[in-house]
């Protein structure tokens, strides 16, 4: 197995004690610190795909993130130019009035996996501050909000609605939570809907890509 | 006409019920037990762990706060010095609402039901946060072992004080295991970490004279069905549609009784009307039946968020009753 197949089984299975001693023996090896990330960056995806259909849960997940995160860091310093994201700078945060951050959360680390630079606003955030995140920040791609109550989707459609609203443009717009539905993302004019972390991920990189 | 236990019986064992069980109305919940602060509307509080609680106004719920600042176990290698029990409440004045509530229970009519939450799943992340908790069993499997019999000691503790208090027929009991997709772990995790710890709890409570287990978590959770009848526990209560209630009932119903499979998220919201509830109420009783069922909102208590919709529920099911019994 080479350096690269090590890394990639061992973030896959989140040993985040032996990531960062691999990837730098990736790298001693020779190996294009890129060709490291988008190895590690490929395990995250089937990570998402495993959460996604069932075959592993929520720990699983967290502690593969946790050792992706391990190994970027000593891979940060190798990497070309400011080590800046190429798929952009995702903004996330669950909409004014939801406080559930656990989903949102869970989100934002496999977003980050797929290769985002993140902008977590956190919870109970007003239409307006997604707004002026996009405007602060360089290169948004994508705005994921969510929302986990029915009684939260209002704000959630309030949102999305602000935002289209805003004449800025350069990115997309993705939903989720437990109540909303494909169908309901669509109404309310977002660009894409995600069900779980994982699918969130493919769906973000598809968009931001697109 | 059976008595309200009497036809929880027939419901569950897979007798002759007279009538659909109607939500809690079995379950007398002896709700002035001293079993620690609890949150309320527009309250920020401590309990007895250390653990801040907040319940902003507007929101339905309270929440543990995880930052850095009221964060209780910051490290689970150290939770023997960073978490600390509280006193089990021993006085008779502490008791005595709670027990003048319980002996004014009919016990032929209702189980006196003692309330116990948080449960030992909730305890872990509510001390550290849902995301540690849940790497802390694969990163220091050893600590969270040690950490959750401290928990069930605790509860220990604290069951023997209330059992021998208020003697009660029936525990109702709070851990919510999943979200509305999935179970948080895996079945093996569960069968490993907490799996042994129920049957420590519930065991014990069936040995000191509660005869019915009913176990509160409003999610996801058909993989774990096998572990909730090996711990013990008689009824699951929140069982939310998506673990496909008919199909469990027909799997398992002998075992095990379940109790939900009226989502709150789809009848109780500002803009709820009666015709909603009676849609999702009707075809929750028309699918699951008569066994092994019991027709409720997924809500882990005997009300509802906004004002009426319980009631609506319990009057359209005294109405199937009629219609289908």
């Amino acid at each position: 197995m080479s350096k690269i197949e090590e890394v990639k089984a061992k973030v896959e299975a989140g040993k985040s004690k032996l990531v960062p001693g691999l990837v730098q023996e990736a790298l001693d090896a020779g190996n294009n610190p890129q060709d490291i990330l988008d190895a590690m960056v490929e395990s995250m995806g089937v990570v998402g795909e495993k959460f996604s259909t069932g075959e592993i849960f929520v720990p699983e997940m967290l502690i593969a993130a946790k050792a992706m995160s391990k190994g970027v860091d000593v891979l940060k310093p190798h990497l070309a130019g400011d080590g800046s994201s190429k798929l952009g700078t995702c903004i996330i945060g669950t909409v004014a009035g939801d406080l559930h951050d656990i989903g949102k959360n869970l989100v934002s680390l496999m977003i980050e996996s797929a290769g985002f630079d993140m902008v977590d606003l956190g919870v109970d955030v007003p239409a307006d501050t997604f707004v002026q995140a996009i405007k602060d920040n360089d290169n948004v791609k994508i705005v994921a909000c969510s929302g986990l109550l029915t009684s939260t989707m209002p704000a959630l459609k309030e949102a999305v609605a602000t935002i289209k609203a805003s004449g800025l443009t350069g990115f997309k717009v993705i939903v989720g939570g437990a109540p909303v539905t494909p169908e309901y993302a669509t109404e309310i004019g977002a660009d894409g809907f995600a069900p779980d972390a994982g699918t969130a991920a493919v769906k973000a990189k598809e968009l931001a890509i697109a | 006409m059976l008595t309200k236990r009497q036809n929880l019986l027939e419901t569950i064992k897979g007798g002759n019920p007279d009538r659909f069980v109607n939500q809690y109305e079995f379950m007398n919940l002896i709700m002035e037990a001293p079993l620690g602060a609890m949150v309320g509307p527009g309250q920020t509080i401590k309990n007895g762990w250390g653990i801040t609680f907040t319940w902003p106004e507007g929101q339905l719920g309270g929440f543990p706060i995880h930052d850095d600042a009221h964060k209780v176990l910051k490290d689970i290698t150290m939770w023997r010095e960073q978490v600390k029990a509280p006193a089990v409440e021993t006085s008779d004045e502490a008791w005595a609402a709670a027990v003048a509530h319980a002996n004014a229970v009919d016990r032929n009519e209702e189980y006196v039901t003692a309330f116990v939450a948080p449960g030992i799943f909730e305890m872990t992340h509510h001390l550290m946060s849902m995301e540690d908790a849940l790497m802390a069993l694969y990163e220091e499997p050893e600590d969270m072992h040690d950490l959750i019999d401290y928990l069930v000691d605790y509860e220990l503790a604290y069951a023997k004080e209330m059992i021998a208090r208020l003697h009660p027929d029936c525990i109702f009991h709070h851990d919510d295991w999943g979200s509305q997709r999935s179970s948080f772990v895996s079945p093996e995790m569960f069968e490993e970490f907490f799996v042994p710890a129920y049957k420590k709890i519930y065991g014990y409570y069936k040995a000191n004279g509660v005869e019915l287990i009913v176990h509160h978590s409003d999610s996801y959770g058909v993989n774990l069905v096998p572990s909730m009848i090996e711990v013990g526990i008689d009824i699951w209560q929140g069982v939310m549609t998506t673990n496909n209630v008919p199909e469990l009932i027909e799997k398992y119903g002998k075992q095990i009784t379940f109790m939900g499979d009226i989502d709150t998220g789809v009848v109780d919201f500002p803009g709820w009307t009666p015709e909603i509830v009676a849609e999702y109420t009707q075809k929750a009783c028309e699918e699951c039946g008569k066994l092994y069922f019991i027709p409720n909102l997924t809500q882990g208590l005997n009300f509802s968020s906004f004002p009426g919709v319980y009631e609506e529920a319990t009057a359209v099911i005294d109405r199937l009753s009629k219609e289908m019994f």
